[in-house]
């Protein structure tokens, strides 16, 4: 027994190590937030790495890339950045991380992100055909790249079309929105009104439901109100009083008369997704790849996957313009494959980035998750073209902007973000609010960020 | 016999004996002290680096952070509430009413207010954020909506309430235990005799059952004082410390500030203030309630 025990023991260590022995494993980690509507963040690496493991075979080199993949729970891509930041701090970092373009400065700066430009000019087979204003968003304060764009996007505010149906709206007002939108005809405070109409109406329990946690989303209503959130010339973070008490206003008059409610912020992500999605709330602000979960069955109801149906019961606007005349306003908010510039792999990993941004591999992505192409020729790509959400949104890239790829901005919005919830929470009037962000933003940041009267001084 | 003699006098060796004690001591409580003072006086942010030492964090502590007054009376109205109503009221109450009923009924009644004490933490906070939730289909909504009452919204208008309770109904338990066996071991001829000399009900509770609580009654007021100081998981997972900072005392505010912004080196220092505060508590606690004599041999031995 315990002759054949040992046997059985040897064989199993010799195999195992025999295994081992049979090629050199290189291990590349990639760090990203866990979504279930856009795996392609991961498996296209995963995919990169198939065609290198193909290639070292073929060519009789003993290696073989492994693809570690960290899908992170934590509630959002600022915290998983700050994340990233401390796990790259004490040498556990990943080789791959997905970072929102806005950080980008802080990780150049500590030299965790590794610099791109040379790559990017060596490589013009995949880097030539990006979307150039892609690449301004992965640009550090030095002017040199240091990551590559995963995902475009564009963030829009969802409306029932069936609801102002219910409250007696005609179709050419219901289809004239976008329109109206477009040419400043139709303001924050109609959205407002109409929201009101609808709850009042009975038609809907929620006027307008936005985002539980920091994010960019609410950035575009503050920008419609004029808030400039960095000064172009001297590169700091500016925090304009006026523009910004008008536009905390509009959110404080919102839960105020019942369109928004009060614990918005509180509330989460699936009781937020579920309420417009079983036909609870008229308004939902987000971005395309909501439509990941709007079509089809999930979140608690059906809806219809074709483009007619879809649009017959939904539409898309950007945020509306503060006053009548105005112009709306837009954000798109890449996602950057970022190379660990501390990683003994660094030219491997840049490798998988460089083949993972391929049209091929970027389209995935884009059609599965929602966003837009990264590349001209994606959007020629039979697949691309077939999605009629991407190219529904395409348009309306026209007005979009990037939030300041500051280092600070990520610590800048969350104190922007406390501020929304002390309005909308009514523990604080959107002055009490202002001051409050100016008081933490001094604390927090003292000389980096210039605290202004009005954004126009 | 050789075997049964004494060993020949040889020096005590109390150091090697408490080395792992004093190891542990060291790696899990003096090392963190020493390590966090250290970065109190540094600028170490979000990249864990550190530039300068410095006294600013103190001088933002005392001169310019306006959110501190106010999250230090929510940590006073937070632990005396929990405290004394939860912690050492309902304990005390639950220790006396459960011993007071059948004996299989109460192990019953105590084991049901363990419960909380014995879920993990997570489950137990969506339980209370269920109970909270403001739709109407929330537990606490359709028991006022079947009063006729409006919905109410614990989270947004009443977050330290809400807090309290938690935290009250998990944490009676311990004093709960902890007074039923002292409830217990009143010897029963304490209280016959005071029956016998006509005591009513109130007058043994008043004479008999209540000194004999006294001393682990303090003891339980020092320790779960410093532990709802330092505590503030059910908070975090129920309310998140808000809105905004309305349900944040001093150790999550030290959290929130460390680790939502990557602020380390200001968290280090108000996590000093802490322990500032925790010491001067115990010290004062001590003084107050005398509580040298709680580890004092007894004065006689009562079998």
């Amino acid at each position: 027994m315990t002759k054949s025990l040992a046997f059985l023991a040897t064989v199993a260590i010799s195999a195992l190590s025999a295994g081992f022995a049979h090629a050199e494993d290189i291990k590349i980690k990639i760090s990203t937030l866990a979504e279930r509507s856009a795996p392609g963040r991961v498996t296209n690496i995963e995919g990169a790495a198939e065609i290198m493991n193909r290639q070292f075979k073929a060519a009789g080199v003993d290696k073989r890339i492994v693809i570690e993949a960290n899908n992170s729970a934590v509630k959002g891509w600022d915290d998983l950045a700050l994340e990233t930041l401390k796990a790259l701090s004490v040498g556990q970092g990943p080789d791959i991380y997905v970072l929102p373009h806005e950080w980008i400065g802080q990780f150049a700066q500590d030299g965790y992100a590794l610099q791109m430009d040379d790559r990017i000019a060596a490589a013009p087979w995949v880097y030539g055909d990006i979307l150039p204003v892609l690449w301004e968003s992965a640009k550090a304060t030095d002017g040199k790249i240091y990551g590559v764009p995963q995902d475009a996007e564009i963030r829009m505010f969802f409306y029932n079309k069936d609801m102002l149906r219910k409250i007696g709206k005609d179709e050419a007002f219901i289809e004239g929105l976008p329109a109206k939108v477009e040419a400043g005809e139709f303001t924050l405070d109609d959205l407002t009104a109409l929201s009101k109409e609808v709850v009042d109406g009975k038609a809907a329990d929620y006027g307008m439901l936005h985002r539980p946690n920091v994010g960019i989303d609410y950035l575009m209503v503050f920008q419609s109100y004029g808030v400039k959130f960095m000064d172009e010339k001297t590169g700091k973070l500016v925090f304009p009083k006026a523009e910004m008490t008008k536009a905390l206003g509009w959110y404080e008059r919102n839960a105020k008369q019942g369109v928004t409610p009060v614990d918005n912020t509180a509330m989460s992500w699936d009781a937020i997704q579920g309420a417009f999605k079983q036909e609870k709330a008229f308004v939902f602000h987000q971005g395309v790849w909501a439509v990941a979960w709007q079509v089809g069955e999930k979140n608690g109801a059906t809806w219809p996957t074709d483009k007619d149906g879809y649009f017959n019961k939904i539409g898309w606007i950007p945020a509306p313009a503060a006053e009548k005349g105005g112009k709306p306003a837009n954000l798109s908010h890449p996602l950057l494959y970022t190379v660990n510039a501390k990683s003994k792999n660094a030219e491997i990993a840049a490798d998988l980035v460089a083949l993972a941004t391929l049209p091929y591999f970027n389209n995935e992505h884009a059609v599965t998750s929602y966003h837009t192409a990264i590349s001209n020729a994606q959007t020629a790509m039979p697949k691309y073209k077939d999605n009629w959400v991407l190219s529904a949104a395409s348009p309306m890239m026209e007005h979009a902007q990037f939030v300041p790829n500051h280092t600070k901005f990520g610590s800048y919005n969350k104190v922007l973000f406390s501020g929304l919830q002390a309005v909308e929470t009514g523990k604080m009037t959107a002055e009490e609010a202002v001051e409050f962000i100016a008081d933490e933003l001094e604390l927090q940041f003292g000389g980096d960020i210039e605290i202004r009267d009005a954004a126009s001084n | 016999m050789s075997n049964f003699q004494i060993r020949p006098h040889r020096p005590a060796r109390p150091l090697l004996y408490l080395a792992p004690a004093i190891a542990l001591l060291a790696v899990f409580f003096l090392a963190p002290i020493v390590v966090n003072a250290v970065i109190a006086f540094t600028d170490m942010g979000a990249n864990l680096r550190v530039g300068e030492f410095t006294f600013k964090n103190f001088e933002r502590i005392v001169q310019r952070d306006a959110r501190l007054p106010m999250v230090l009376l929510t940590t006073l109205i937070y632990v005396t509430a929990t405290l004394f109503i939860f912690n050492v009221g309902l304990g005390a109450l639950l220790a006396m009413t459960s011993t007071a009923i059948p004996e299989r009924l109460g192990n019953f009644f105590r084991g049901l207010w363990l419960l909380p004490r014995m879920s993990p933490a997570v489950l137990y906070g969506i339980l209370w954020i269920w109970i909270a939730d403001p739709s109407p289909s929330g537990l606490l909504n359709q028991v006022t909506g079947a009063l006729g009452l409006p919905p109410i919204n614990l989270r947004n208008d009443f977050p330290l309430f809400l807090v309290i309770l938690a935290n009250g109904v998990v944490g009676a338990s311990f004093a709960m235990v902890i007074l039923t066996s002292s409830v217990r071991s009143i010897p029963s001829h304490l209280t016959n005799a005071a029956r016998v000399d006509g005591a009513s009900e109130w007058g043994v509770l008043r004479h008999v059952v209540a000194p004999a609580l006294s001393q682990p009654i303090r003891f339980i007021t020092i320790y779960q004082a410093l532990s709802l100081m330092t505590t503030y998981e059910y908070i975090l997972l129920i309310t998140g410390g808000g809105p905004v900072y309305d349900s944040t005392p001093y150790a999550l505010y030290i959290y929130r500030r460390a680790f939502e912004n990557g602020a380390y080196a200001y968290g280090a220092a108000l996590a000093l203030g802490l322990m500032v505060i925790g010491v001067a508590f115990t010290l004062l606690q001590w003084r107050i309630t005398n509580m040298r004599s709680t580890f004092a041999a007894p004065k006689i031995e009562v079998l």
